[in-house]
């Protein structure tokens, strides 16, 4: 049985998160590279430095297949569904194992059905995985307010998806519409992005209501998955 | 286990037998190059060169046009917004909206270069096994943990995605209907477990990979760099590709 019959046509969620080959000028591909070793040397930087490193591989790893099957449930939004992105979850999560994480689904997501791209996936990572990382940032802040409260972890959980999508889909956004090798005029490119941004504002709370409560799901049947 | 990439990878062609390390960087400058063309008449040339080693490796035409379909969506709205949003030399009129020719020649060089780049990468990991490739990576620098983290991640992809089907036929000969929103909290249960199981499983996995030495000092890992063994010929490949890669990026250049 393989995968393939399964991967969706199109995840909705994430259409245009997921920059094909070819759209984008080498430059910002080479610089996509650039800002995803970045954000890749100081994850594992920050993993080196646990108690354990190693320890936490299996674990990241096979959450990493877990979020991109789970990222293949579809969610109604009748009369239509989408596959949402997860990225905040997963920074939830997976910690500083979330960028790496992140950038291995994509890679996957490039060979295996030609969603995204080898040439993006720097950048892909980038507008997907430092949001994921900033999302993680937001969701240790219930632990100074009371990691307990299953009503603020919900509250962190819909702060941490819903911002993570955000933060990505602004991100994207800007940079398909300014570096596209098109003619449009500054109006036209803003204007673009303000109605793609303001388009996934309902994906954007659909993600943070799923992430909320799984996030509360969590905490009530395996709250150590919550502890980044 | 079958990555259904790597199903033609047993086929005994040049890329086949190519060393994964040069075909790996070989293929990537050629990408790269690709994607750095911004010049129509390079497309031609483009689309030759990925014909022609397309040809050479010897997959089937229609594994290619089965890759194709998917990310060929967006390509469709690029196609749908680009001709009439771009530029303003108006080509003709569709009702109230004006098709203009620089945008039309934005979607045909954007059109050429993802089917070529993308012609690329499927010759480049559908010539070789998956492990093979990332074999290759870790032998070219790959951090260890990266490396290890996609083998697992592939190795468990499968038995997830089965978890996830098994999960959700249960739900349905209980009468579950996924299309209504009110789902939405059960949906995240579904997900909940998933991540569960995951996470459990991984437990196991780690306490039987510490048995088995995993993270002990003196552990076997530096075998795999000298797994390949590079030829002649392999080096001749890399060339070949080099130079293809430098005439794309030089016309460019003087473009």
């Amino acid at each position: 049985m393989g995968i393939d019959r399964y991967s969706p046509v199109f995840q909705e969620g994430e259409k245009l998160m997921h920059i094909p080959d070819g759209v984008l000028p080498t430059t910002v591909c080479l610089g996509g590279y650039i800002t995803a070793g970045a954000a890749t040397w100081f994850s594992l930087r920050k993993i080196s430095r646990q108690e354990n490193p190693r320890e936490g591989m299996p674990k990241a790893s096979l959450l990493t297949a877990a979020f991109l099957v789970v990222s293949w449930i579809h969610i109604p939004i009748p009369p239509a569904s989408v596959h949402l992105m997860l990225n905040g979850l997963l920074g939830a999560v997976l910690g500083y194992y979330a960028f790496p994480a992140i950038l291995i689904g994509l890679f996957f997501q490039a060979i295996m059905f030609q969603h995204g791209g080898l040439t993006t996936l720097g950048v892909n990572a980038t507008v997907i995985g430092v949001p994921a990382l900033l999302a993680y940032y937001i969701f240790r802040l219930r632990n100074m307010v009371g990691k307990e409260n299953r009503v603020l972890t919900g509250l962190f959980g819909f702060l941490a998806g819903g911002g993570g999508l955000a933060l990505s889909a602004v991100a994207a956004f800007f940079i398909l519409v300014t570096t596209i090798p098109a003619h449009l005029n500054v109006e036209a490119e803003r204007a673009s992005i303000y109605a793609l941004t303001l388009a996934h504002i309902p994906v954007m709370i659909l993600e943070g209501v799923f992430t909320a409560v799984v996030a509360v799901f969590l905490q009530r049947v395996k709250p150590e998955l919550l502890e980044g | 286990m079958k990555l259904q990439l790597d199903r033609y990878a047993y086929l005994e062609t040049p890329l086949h037998a190519w060393d994964p390390r040069y075909k790996l960087v070989g293929f990537m400058t050629l990408i790269f190059a690709f994607s750095f063309v911004e010049n129509l008449q390079l497309l031609p040339f483009m689309v030759a060169v990925s014909g022609i080693l397309y040809a050479v490796s010897h997959l089937p035409l229609s594994f290619l046009l089965a890759r194709l379909r998917l990310p060929g969506f967006f390509l469709l709205m690029m196609g749908v917004l680009l001709p009439f949003l771009s530029g303003s030399t108006v080509l003709f009129h569709l009702g109230p909206l004006s098709v203009k020719q620089e945008g039309c020649l934005d979607l045909l060089l954007i059109s050429v270069k993802f089917v070529c780049i993308l012609t690329m990468g499927i010759i480049l990991f559908g010539t070789s096994p998956f492990l093979t490739n990332v074999k290759a990576m870790r032998a070219l620098g790959l951090p260890s943990i990266l490396a290890d983290m996609i083998l697992f991640t592939y190795r468990y992809l499968y038995d997830i995605n089965d978890n996830l089907r098994t999960m959700q036929t249960a739900m349905r000969l209980r009468g579950f209907q996924g299309h209504k929103l009110k789902n939405l909290f059960t949906l995240a249960s579904l997900a909940g477990t998933i991540l569960v199981r995951s996470y459990e499983q991984s437990d196991r996995v780690y306490r039987a990979m510490t048995l088995r030495g995993y993270g002990q000092a003196g552990e076997n890992r530096g075998g795999q760099d000298n797994e390949f063994k590079a030829y002649s010929r392999d080096l001749f490949g890399l060339v070949l590709l080099m130079v293809a890669a430098a005439f794309v990026a030089g016309q460019v250049l003087i473009h």
